[in-house]
């Protein structure tokens, strides 16, 4: 196949130029700062009349999110749609991260995708492999602007992904248009995979950094030329499923554990930032069994794991021993290999 | 001849016919090793990136008068005797080195400015290897004085190395970055003395183009079309890509439609992992993976035919001059 009959959207009267001037910024945009986005959908695939599951995702680019020091971040994301009332208009009230996905290997999944004409966005299923049309990559296929478009997947694998936005990509999923998608085997929770370790709870942490300096940028920044400072990503924050790594995510529910001895706990750990990292387990013994949504050929247990940008790792803990243990996520550059921030968490035991 | 069946031809099907001579150093399965010859030229000249900027770079050319960066890819097989004359016609002095590929050192020493010499070695071990600059270390090889050579296995057209996972085609992913002060500083026979901020990514010395794009579609422009890149194939095409890092930042390789048969990490032999993103680390980093091209597995109802991306996911390197997303390092594997 090709990429023929392609439209390149925009309202200037060169759709194709590079220009050479930055962007004018401010306020949402609108198509006119935008290049290279493709917005003309032709022959999108026929959808399964009966699907498994349907998720509806639109778009809220006010989520505020407030830091340890007292200061607050804009942060983008997809809000969960369901119930209707948003049409084609791409509004909602999301979080951050977007709320996730889960379903379970073999259902056919339909994600439904609003998105207002002032902008364009995608949703891509990170690790899930669909029939292109339904990858969500604005160059391949097309980006989603004024209406809604519905992406269609069924999951072979189950495991640990998470869905993104495919468009500007850069910035976007810098913004926090992310969320975890999580595959469980057909017999649902409990296993890893089919026939894997089982668990008795489980933890899901996106550890990501944030770039405050990007947070006032347009939807299209720099995709017309100009410096946006989008090849410089200098993070200021350091955050585990959306909560601040300096302070608050050694406590915040749904991040720090707390559990029996003997139990087994499931760590979803997904490297959701673009520079590398090192998770530390704080002195207990981790299994991995799985990474990138596969098994591994042999599980192995380490005290640590080096990640790099969108890897995933799905972790056993069991732990034998009473204690509390601070769970360190270092966050390196990815040109010096210098440690940029720390975000803990906690594991407590009883 | 389909680009496809070009790309096979020139992995494979060239045999040795042009040895010593101009152009890919090709490689098919012998019984019994060969001398392999081979000649580069020092060469520099400026390139023209996405944002329109001219950057100077050096490569190892294939011809006095060209800009080869990378310089070509070459595959020779294990037990080779390998015979690389460089030809340096700048003013400044260069080396060609190359680690672990023959059990004695490979490393010319200085070829001063305007001077030639002739590197021989046996190609003792099988796998994927840089052939670089190693004098003003990092700087000459971030500028471009940097390849690909591959060693097969003795009478193997198929694997990485003896018993390795097979596949039915090779190529070669090289990434490096960009920073305009360094390649200034190294034109005018400085050292950089200010911190490596990278304004360019590439791959295979190229860098992609959107369609609608100035550019976009042309081999010798667009990465997404560089036949030295993209990936073409059926279903069932399994493809080796031999990446490695020349320049400082570490990578996350993400392809999509297919996770990787990740292989080798800097040239140790791995348990063999299915993997969407594959760590690749900067100063010469190398990881071996074969792309399956089996049906996209989550495609519903099933689908063997369309085009999915392979882009870094540590997203700075999708841009060009800080802004131009996906003018960056990224090209796209065709499912035909």
């Amino acid at each position: 196949m090709g990429m023929r009959n392609r439209t390149v959207s925009s309202d200037s009267s060169d759709s194709t130029s590079t220009s050479s001037g930055g962007m004018d910024g401010g306020g949402m945009g609108g198509m006119g700062h935008a290049c290279y986005i493709y917005t003309a959908i032709n022959n999108p695939p026929a959808l399964d009349p009966n699907p498994d599951v349907e998720y509806y995702r639109s778009i809220d680019m006010g989520i505020p999110l407030t830091m340890d020091d007292g200061k607050t971040i804009n942060m983008w994301g997809f809000a969960d749609s369901a119930g209707g009332g948003m049409g084609g208009m791409g509004g909602g009230s999301a979080t951050f991260p977007s709320a996730p996905m889960r379903v379970r290997q073999g259902q056919v999944v339909q994600t439904h995708f609003s998105v207002s004409m002032m902008m364009a966005h995608t949703i891509h299923h990170h690790g899930i492999e669909p029939e292109y049309r339904s990858d969500g990559v604005g160059h391949i296929s097309w980006d989603v602007s004024g209406q809604q478009y519905t992406y269609q997947w069924r999951p072979a694998h189950a495991g640990t992904y998470f869905y993104h936005c495919h468009t500007n990509t850069v910035l976007h999923a810098e913004m926090g248009m992310y969320g975890a998608l999580i595959v469980d085997p057909p017999d649902g929770p409990g296993r890893v995979f089919e026939d894997g370790p089982s668990y008795d709870l489980e933890a899901i942490w996106a550890v990501d950094e944030i770039d405050s300096s990007w947070h006032d940028l347009d939807w299209a920044a720099g995709t017309c030329g100009g410096d946006v400072g989008l090849n410089e990503l200098n993070p200021d924050y350091f955050v585990i499923t959306g909560v601040d790594g300096a302070q608050s995510a050694l406590t915040a529910p749904g991040i720090a554990v707390t559990m029996n001895r003997n139990d087994r706990l499931l760590v979803r750990y997904i490297c959701a930032g673009y520079m590398p990292q090192t998770i530390n387990f704080g002195g207990l013994t981790a299994e991995v069994v799985s990474s990138d949504g596969r098994p591994l050929p042999e599980s192995y247990t380490t005290g640590s794991i080096d990640a790099v940008s969108a890897e995933r790792y799905d972790c056993i803990i069991q732990p034998s021993s009473r204690g509390v243990y601070t769970v360190e996520i270092d966050i390196r550059d990815w040109i010096t290999g210098d440690v940029l921030g720390t975000a803990r968490t906690r594991i407590t035991v009883n | 001849m389909k680009r496809r069946d070009f790309l096979k031809a020139s992995t494979a099907g060239l045999a040795g016919s042009l040895v010593g001579g101009v152009g890919l150093l090709s490689w098919t399965p012998r019984a019994h090793a060969s001398t392999i010859e081979k000649t580069f030229y020092i060469t520099d000249g400026m390139v023209t990136q996405g944002d329109g900027k001219d950057i100077y770079f050096r490569g190892y050319s294939s011809n006095s008068s060209g800009l080869n960066v990378p310089g070509e890819h070459l595959i020779v097989q294990q037990g080779d005797q390998v015979e690389i004359t460089i030809h340096n016609t700048l003013g400044s002095s260069h080396s060609f080195v190359i680690d672990g590929i023959s059990d004695e050192t490979v490393n010319s020493g200085r070829i001063s400015g305007g001077s030639s010499t002739t590197v021989s070695f046996t190609a003792d071990n099988v796998g994927t290897y840089v052939y670089y600059d190693n004098r003003n270390a990092p700087y000459n090889r971030i500028a471009g004085l940097h390849g690909g050579i591959a060693v097969m296995p003795v009478n193997s057209d198929d694997e990485l190395y003896p018993g390795s996972p097979t596949f039915v085609q090779q190529q070669f992913w090289i990434f490096n970055q960009t920073d305009p002060d360094w390649n200034d500083a190294v034109r005018n026979g400085d050292t950089p003395d200010s911190n490596f901020t990278p304004r360019y990514f590439t791959l295979n010395g190229l860098s992609g183009r959107p369609p609608g794009a100035p550019g976009s579609g042309d081999p010798a422009i667009d990465s997404m079309h560089d036949p030295r890149s993209a990936l073409h194939g059926h279903v069932g095409d399994r493809t080796l890509v031999r990446m490695i890092n020349v320049g400082l930042a570490q990578h996350a390789v993400h392809t999509h439609g297919n996770h990787m048969e990740w292989l080798t990490s800097d040239g140790d032999i791995r348990p063999v992992w299915e993997k969407d993103i594959v760590p690749l680390n900067g100063n010469n980093g190398i990881a071996d993976i074969i792309f399956p091209f089996d049906t996209p597995p989550d495609s519903w109802p099933p689908a063997d035919v369309g085009t999915y991306p392979m882009h870094l996911h540590d997203e700075m390197t999708q841009t060009a001059g800080g802004g131009l997303y996906m003018f960056g390092s990224l090209t796209d594997i065709f499912f035909e």
